[in-house]
């Protein structure tokens, strides 16, 4: 009874110890006040053609890869603690993905989160929100639908858009966009 | 035990092992031939001496002395080995395992191509921004003019600068 005990906490504690990466990747950037949940518009119009999900770690190491560069750039990185986005084509109606965006709207609404921006068209809908907690910006959220796209950014941290084209410029970088 | 065993014991076994003085043994000796009791108890005392002195020391059997002398050499190799038991075997492969779990829970060290293609998604990320940024620039300009929307847009970036000074304030 004793060995079956201790035999049952072995392979006990070996599971636990095994599924703890993995429980804290998937919950990395989920349980940060930050994080929003944009739903899935996949079954309406397939994958996304965009799908970027950057964690903490990973942007530590663009920070640092930066730092030699531009401190500047490395230090507005360092406060940041995710970036996720999601840009799906719409080549068929964009009704869905309106229904969508104004789903997230309410989601956000009652979840704390604050206008900045909001841009509502026939043809384009555009909205930027925020999030503070305790005086502290916890994160940033950016979606735009239009005919053609639809695009949501979730920026996790601390991000100042006014520093945003300094960025730009530092990362040289070539971002081919439809910026009609 | 009777009273004599009791009371003469010591003498007696001082006269048996010659350590009873000259003057002491011949006094026990007189005592002695008073008391048929004491007289019979140094006689008892002295054949059992003589018995045990007769004892012979019997050796023992070879197969015994051999398996009694090899106790110590098996003890000492059970030692040497003790991590083959069960209980080691047990731990020391559990090292390997406790060594990867760890190392699966270290922050993977990504390569070179992995963080630059993480600086070109961050850039793509921060072009959809700016993206956003622009269309809702135009759309303010279209509807209150270029002066406006500069002093809207400016607001809502000192508005959002405050928050990040106020964070850095709550740091220090």
């Amino acid at each position: 009874m004793k060995r079956l005990f201790r035999n049952k906490f072995v392979i006990g504690l070996l599971c636990t110890l095994f599924s703890l990466p993995v429980i804290a990747q998937e919950d990395e950037l989920k349980d940060l006040p930050g994080y929003v949940d944009f739903g899935d518009l996949s079954l309406t119009y397939g994958e996304p053609k965009i799908t970027i999900n950057l964690g903490g770690t990973m942007l530590n190491f663009v920070g640092m890869m930066s730092s030699s560069e531009s401190p500047e750039t490395s230090e507005m990185i360092s406060k940041l603690k995710g970036i996720r986005v999601q840009i799906y084509s719409l080549e068929e109606n964009a009704d869905v993905a309106r229904s969508q965006f104004s789903d997230t709207k309410s989601n956000l609404k009652s979840s704390g989160w604050e206008p900045i921006v909001q841009v509502n068209e026939d043809d384009e809908q555009v909205l930027v929100y925020m999030k503070a907690v305790d005086g502290n910006m916890e994160g940033m959220t950016v979606m735009v639908v239009d005919d053609e796209e639809a695009v949501f950014v979730n920026v996790i941290g601390q991000l100042n858009p006014a520093e945003l084209a300094q960025v730009m410029d530092q990362f040289d970088v070539n971002v081919d966009l439809d910026l009609d | 035990m009777n009273e004599y065993d009791e009371k003469w014991e010591e003498r007696i076994n001082a006269l048996l092992d010659g350590e009873l003085s000259a003057d002491d043994a011949e006094r026990l000796k007189a005592e002695a031939s008073d008391d048929r009791e004491l007289a019979r108890a140094i006689v008892e005392a002295y054949q059992l001496q003589k018995a045990m002195d007769e004892v012979k020391v019997e050796r023992a059997p070879a197969s015994l002395s051999k398996r009694l002398n090899a106790i110590p050499r098996e003890h000492s190799k059970a030692r040497t080995f003790s991590f083959l038991q069960p209980r080691w075997a047990m731990a020391l492969a559990a090292i390997p395992l406790v060594v990867i779990t760890l190392s699966l829970m270290q922050p993977d060290t990504p390569s070179a191509s992995e963080i630059a293609k993480a600086r070109q998604e961050m850039a793509i990320a921060f072009a959809y921004l700016d993206k956003a940024n622009a269309i809702t620039s135009r759309e303010i300009e279209s509807s209150v003019g270029h002066t406006l929307a500069d002093a809207v847009t400016g607001s809502v970036n000192r508005a959002i600068k405050s928050q990040n000074l106020n964070s850095k304030e709550k740091e220090a």
